[in-house]
């Protein structure tokens, strides 16, 4: 009897044959249609349906039981479609069963309805309401359905440090705090966030964050010998010009473009060419291949979220991405290299310059490797750059003409007057000598040195002027070389002589010593056949291929940058991101909690010339972002409806991270040296200066930090906010909490202020209650010497310093 | 029904002088009562317990099953043949083909049908004469406290398995709460001076579940496994006090900090982290004097070193490993998760290529300390309450892939468990002739789970959570064969 009935409710269910269509369209055809069909079986149209894919035909016409598409999706056969998705409800695999077993027809195409993140976003009407900011409206909407009452807007104090944590990484101080209290005025609020985001202390809080997505890392590698196997000397200066664009509201398409092509759009400012360290980081010594594995895999997760990587090896298995879309994305980058190039004042690439990359190959080839083995290149067929075929965008890079200065930068005329101030100081150093032959050798060596580079540089110069003296240049330039090289070698001739008589008889120095003598003769007896340049000769073009792809990422036409952007900042406000996925916006990623408010605020970032300052103040000056973080009681209506606060009824409370932690002990304690920008700080126990300036690297991290989930260097699209004891040992019995503990406790005695208010006033950013306060008065009254700095120390391991609420 | 009065009478506030200790009780720190009468876990166990505590040992990766622990001698003999050429043929039609898989990577990872010979030789151990590699030397004469299950199978052929066999589920399914956290979520301390849930050895990679493997979801982050590292140099980072400060000087300040952590919590009751991390400071203050404690191998008699295989280089750091499992299951923590092979990827046992070259090299590491540590707990009286787990995420295909490799294969594998109430010298469950399909008995990952959790007294079905619904094969069956 049961069985009959089910039958019969089965049938009751089913649905029309006329459905199976929008369903195959529905459920199937975004990645089984078009070019990057999945296994090759196309839905598009009947023809090409009863073709079938590479495991044959996908149905037999009026037979379901034994077509391929239906064994799928009743999962009576591998693959269980549709991969990695909910399997189709019984009445919907009938009404497919019973339209295969009604011969299949159709007429017409099915054209994929394209997965939303590589849809152009548009900006969607607002919901009406009675909230200002549209960013209310569009949560309130999702909170109604559900039936979530949003918490009332967090107490002032609260609000103050968790917006002036958020922007600058800094807590408030007193002062900042008395004149938020104080400013009664409508706007207060409002005029707080302006004035952080008009603080130099923005810039370097959000470069950190960048700083995580754009993989910064100082260089490594083997640091006894100073090998750099990975990234660049210098790469500070790309930090420095993060933190800067940032604090310039430079604009986010104008950031990317920067970064991925600075050398193509302004090859003559080194202010720009920081930004390709980007780039140069991906320096790999000994694996190029690995080095363009990240260019590729970062660049397609950072900017654009999608997971490109995957098809590394094979089609991808999710998004419409192919294999040689791959290709294609990294023949973009194939052409670049890094390079240093001199700052004014220091001829050694090694102490200072400027990391930067360039094109070093206009031309070269790019072949797809199979299963992605770079011992095997398919190289039956060339690859031409471009973006992936889905995103329907054609490539045409433009190859741009560089002037002399950019291909040959030593050609610049502070490098002529820092090496000639450098040949004259030799000069000037022999000349100081005491009396013999030694001073003799080595001085007329130092002069010849100087004729000669005064020569090479005229003669660099009459080159790139295509001056019609430049033959006769180039002679005197190589007469002068030529001398310098005979009388420098006779110098070190002379020297190694010397040495060898030093030597006592040591074997190892003398062998050393001769070395240098038969070089030097060597040198002498090589012939002269034309005069060297001062500096390294590039490319006179650049392929302009990287420009092309920042120009489609930057364009409003792309569908992913702008949300990437936004899921980005959005996650770093409030603690959860609108994509939870933030690295894959494709069809295996999670799909977005707020679509509407996602495009949004994709397009409104766009429309406001991709301003991320005028995104934060959106966010910020939303009635979501100043909700209280607690509904005050766990079994809070909310709370069961939604635990997890995916629909946003109550702010996050959050975990500072790692440099947070650091920096607000040394600021609240009044010890934070707030010097801004230059080289990375080997020492950290050194150093009093915020913490994205201390150098960062897979190797080298500061301990401190890393308890605190400091980003991996490799990969940190997203921190932990892990809870582990060893935080609390961090906090305690670190001498840098307790150094600064000591330090507060000196300045709060000095400026006479009560204590115990001061002290929560300064570390918590709140006075005390009544027990808080009553606490703290027992506790001082033992009177021990230490007592105060104890209560400070107590006060950085309080849960509420760490938390931003 | 003011559930701020309830915290308050439930944290004592008020009556000066009751300690935390008490006060905090266990894991949800005085949670209230919700409506509905649920209440966290009073850390006892609902019925009597076998084991009181145990050691997870996990193999990144995926073991083959061919070469430890389920000898097949059909693969020898039909060494080169493929399926259809050998008699059995009818391997891939086998309806449990379809039972199984749920391929993240679809195609990507093949069956694999040319036989691949086995690549080591079998004997016969111990009084109960089960079969183990020779590989497996010490372990093997381990057998008869150990029980075999050689037919567990597990849904994703991918690495996510690593993160599948510690909670359940699939990986695309998102992350769930790992087995360790539920143990430490139903049960009480053994040592306050401890964590109750250590993990040792590098953890597996972020590729294939990252900290997830053993972390506690939804169950809090007070329920994270607690990573410690092997160096008795420095066993714990920021372990010792501060310049100048005094023990007597700490703790005052962390009376002082537990009493303000109080004040503030009134006021957020709804912060996990939070709770976690005032937990977290009971902890650290006592951890500071006992981690360094563990870590002193230099105490242990030379006979036990030699146990761990200390003296080798080859067997010395995962013995430093076992060493460390055992001293602090001997001060009472619940739940040690140990991890091999980790590698910064899928896991070093993953042998696609160079089977026998790598297989060997592993086994040799980790063989004899596993086998010390069972030995050293049986003399210590201690195996009889430890139960011990020996796992990996999944085994290897019965075919070759490439010239000496095998892929990975969720059909069926072995996994064994040892000490805690379990039925030692036993075999369980078993896979076909060409150990493809776990056959006989067959066991899905949580039915390990379940028999843990059973063994320490522990109903699943009484651990769940208000709002997060868990599924019947989460809860798994416990194998009641395999036990005493």
């Amino acid at each position: 009897m049961p069985g009959i009935f089910l039958l019969l409710a089965a049938a009751a269910l089913a649905l029309p044959a006329q459905d199976a269509l929008p369903l195959l369209k529905a459920r199937c055809a975004g990645c089984h249609t078009g070019a990057t069909a999945k296994a090759g079986l196309d839905l598009t149209s009947r023809e090409s349906l009863l073709k079938g894919g590479t495991r044959g035909p996908a149905v037999t016409p009026g037979n379901a039981k034994t077509s391929l598409l239906y064994r799928a999706i009743t999962h009576d056969s591998q693959p269980h479609m549709p991969l990695g998705s909910p399997k189709l409800s019984d009445a919907e695999t009938q009404a497919i069963a019973q339209w295969i077993d009604a011969g299949a027809n159709f007429t017409g195409t099915i054209q994929a309805e394209q997965h939303w993140s590589f849809r152009k976003p548009v900006k969607p009407a607002v919901p009406r309401s009675t909230y200002p900011n549209p960013i209310d409206a569009f949560l309130e909407a999702e909170r109604a359905r559900r039936n979530l009452k949003p918490m009332p807007e967090a107490d002032r104090r609260t609000l103050l440090r968790r917006v002036t944590l958020d922007l600058t990484g800094i807590p408030p101080t007193p002062e900042e705090q008395a004149a938020f209290l104080a400013d009664r005025s409508a706007n207060a609020y409002e005029k707080l966030v302006d004035r952080l985001l008009a603080s130099p202390r923005y810039g370097e809080r959000w470069a950190r964050h960048w700083m995580d997505i754009w993989r910064y890392s100082d260089w490594y590698g083997y640091r006894r010998a100073k090998e750099v196997r990975n990234s660049q000397r210098h790469i500070w200066r790309w930090r420095d010009w993060i933190v800067e664009s940032l604090n310039a509201d430079k604009g986010y398409d104008r950031m990317l473009t920067e970064m991925l092509a600075g050398d193509e759009i302004a090859p003559n400012d080194p202010q720009t060419l920081r930004a390709t360290g980007y780039l140069a980081r991906n320096y790999s010594r000994y694996d190029r291949n690995g080095w363009m594995q990240d260019a590729v895999d970062h660049t397609a997760q950072a900017f654009l979220g999608v997971t490109l990587k995957c098809a590394r090896c094979h089609d991808h298995k999710y998004d419409p991405f192919s294999q040689q879309d791959y290709y294609q994305f990294r023949a973009i980058f194939e052409p670049y290299q890094v390079r240093y190039d001199r700052v004014p004042g220091e001829v050694d690439t090694e102490k200072n310059g400027v990391a930067r990359i360039y094109d070093a190959d206009l031309n070269p080839d790019t072949y797809l490797l199979t299963a992605g083995d770079v011992q095997n290149p398919d190289k039956s067929r060339k690859l031409d750059p471009g973006v992936p075929g889905v995103f329907q965008s054609p490539f045409a890079a433009k190859p741009v003409n560089l002037k002399a200065e950019a291909y040959y930068p030593d050609l610049r005329p502070f490098v002529h007057a820092d090496l000639l101030a450098a040949a004259k100081k030799a000069v000037a150093d022999a000349e100081a000598m005491p009396a013999g032959a030694l001073k003799d050798r080595t001085l007329a060596a130092a002069k010849a040195e100087l004729a000669s580079l005064e020569a090479r540089i005229a003669a660099d110069k009459a080159k790139y002027a295509t001056a019609p003296n430049f033959e006769e240049l180039a002679l005197a330039a190589r007469d002068a070389e030529r001398k310098a090289g005979i009388l420098k070698a006779a110098e070190v001739i002379h020297r190694a002589y010397q040495q060898i008589e030093d030597a006592k008889g040591d074997e190892k120095k003398i062998a050393a010593a001769k070395k240098h003598i038969d070089e030097a003769q060597k040198a002498l007896t090589q012939p002269a056949e034309g005069y060297t340049g001062v500096g390294t000769a590039y490319p006179e073009k650049s392929s302009g291929r990287r420009l092309a792809l920042a120009q489609w990422m930057a364009s409003r036409d792309n569908p992913l940058t702008a949300r990437v952007a936004v899921n980005h900042i959005w996650l770093r406000h409030f603690g959860k991101a609108l994509v939870p996925t933030v690295t894959d916006f494709g069809r295996n990623g999670k799909p977005p909690t707020h679509p509407a408010l996602l495009d949004y605020l994709a397009v409104s970032l766009m429309e406001n010339g991709w301003s991320m300052k005028a995104l934060h103040r959106q966010l910020l000056t939303s009635q979501a972002y100043r909700m209280a973080s607690t509904a005050g009681d766990e079994s809070h209506p909310n709370a069961k409806a939604d635990p997890d606060n995916l629909y946003l009824w109550r702010m996050n409370p959050r975990r500072m991270e790692s440099e947070i932690v650091r920096d607000a002990i040394l600021a609240v304690s009044g010890s934070l040296d707030t010097s801004a920008g230059g080289p990375e700080i080997d020492n950290p126990d050194s150093t009093l200066r915020r913490s994205l300036y201390i150098a960062h690297t897979p190797d080298i991290q500061v301990p401190f930090l890393k308890m605190f989930d400091s980003p991996n260097p490799v990969e940190c699209y997203e921190r932990s906010e892990s809870v582990v004891p060893q935080q609390a040992l961090a906090l305690a019995n670190s001498k840098l909490s307790r150094t600064e503990a000591e330090r507060l406790a000196e300045r709060l005695a000095a400026a006479g202020v009560p204590f115990v208010n001061a002290a929560f006033e300064r570390v918590l950013g709140r006075a005390p209650n009544d027990a808080e306060r009553a606490a703290a008065d027992r506790f001082l009254s033992t009177n021990t010497p230490t007592a105060r700095a104890d209560l400070l120390h107590v006060l950085f391991n309080h849960n509420d310093f760490v938390t931003i609420r | 029904m003011n559930s701020r009065r309830t915290f308050l009478a439930d944290i004592g506030l008020g009556f000066t002088g009751l300690a935390l200790g008490s006060l905090l009780h266990r894991d949800g720190i005085a949670r209230a009562a919700t409506s509905e009468g649920w209440r966290a876990p009073d850390g006892k166990p609902h019925f009597a317990p076998k084991a009181k505590r145990v050691i997870w040992l996990f193999m990144i990766g995926g073991v083959s099953q061919m070469e430890s622990f389920d000898p097949k001698p059909e693969l020898t003999k039909y060494a080169g043949l493929t399926f259809d050429e050998s008699p059995y043929g009818h391997t891939l039609q086998n309806p449990l083909v379809k039972k199984n898989l749920r391929e993240v990577i679809q195609g990507l990872h093949k069956t694999h049908s040319r036989i691949y010979p086995l690549q080591i030789g079998y004997k016969k151990r111990g009084q109960s004469g089960i079969e183990v590699s020779d590989w497996f030397p010490h372990t093997g004469a381990m057998i008869d406290d150990i029980a075999v299950v050689r037919s567990c199978w597990t849904t994703d052929n991918n690495h996510g398995a690593q993160m599948q066999f510690h909670t359940g589920r699939h990986v695309l399914e998102g992350q769930f709460p790992t087995i360790g956290s539920w143990v430490h979520y139903g049960l009480g301390s053994l040592n306050e001076n401890l964590p109750q849930f250590v993990v040792l050895g590098d953890p597996i990679d972020s590729c294939c579940g990252g900290l997830a493997a053993h972390g506690g979801s939804y169950l809090g982050p007070e329920h994270n496994g607690v990573q410690l590292a092997v160096d008795p140099k420095n066993p714990l980072p920021f372990g010792t006090l501060a310049e100048g400060m005094t023990r007597e000087q700490q703790e005052r300040e962390f009376a002082l900090l537990r009493e303000l952590n109080q004040q503030s919590q009134v006021q957020y009751p709804d912060d996990a982290a939070m709770r976690a991390r005032i937990k977290s400071y009971e902890l650290a203050f006592r951890m500071q004097m006992a981690i360094p404690e563990v870590m002193q191998f230099n105490e242990e008699p030379e006979a036990t070193r030699k146990l761990y295989g200390l003296d080798h280089e080859v067997t010395k750091p995962f013995g430093e490993t076992c060493l460390t499992a055992r001293r602090l299951a001997e001060k009472g923590v619940r739940f040690i998760q140990i991890f091999h092979g980790s590698n910064g990827g899928a896991g070093k046992w993953d042998a696609h290529s160079k089977l026998k070259k790598t297989h060997s090299e592993l086994c040799a590491q980790t063989d004899q300390p596993i086998a010390g540590l069972l030995q050293d707990l049986k003399q210590r009286g201690l195996l009889d309450e430890t139960l011990v787990v020996w796992c990996t995420e999944f085994g290897r295909t019965p075919g070759a892939q490439g010239l000496d490799g095998r892929d990975h294969h969720p059909y069926g594998f072995s996994v064994w468990l040892a000490g805690g109430g379990v039925k030692g010298g036993t075999v369980h469950g078993s896979t076909d002739e060409i150990g493809f399909h776990a056959v006989e008995n067959r066991h899905y990952v949580t039915d390990i789970h379940a028999t843990v959790l059973h063994q320490m007294g522990l109903d699943p079905r009484r651990l769940e959570v208000p709002g997060r619904k868990r599924l019947d094969i989460d809860f798994g069956q416990p194998i009641k064969q395999i036990l005493a």
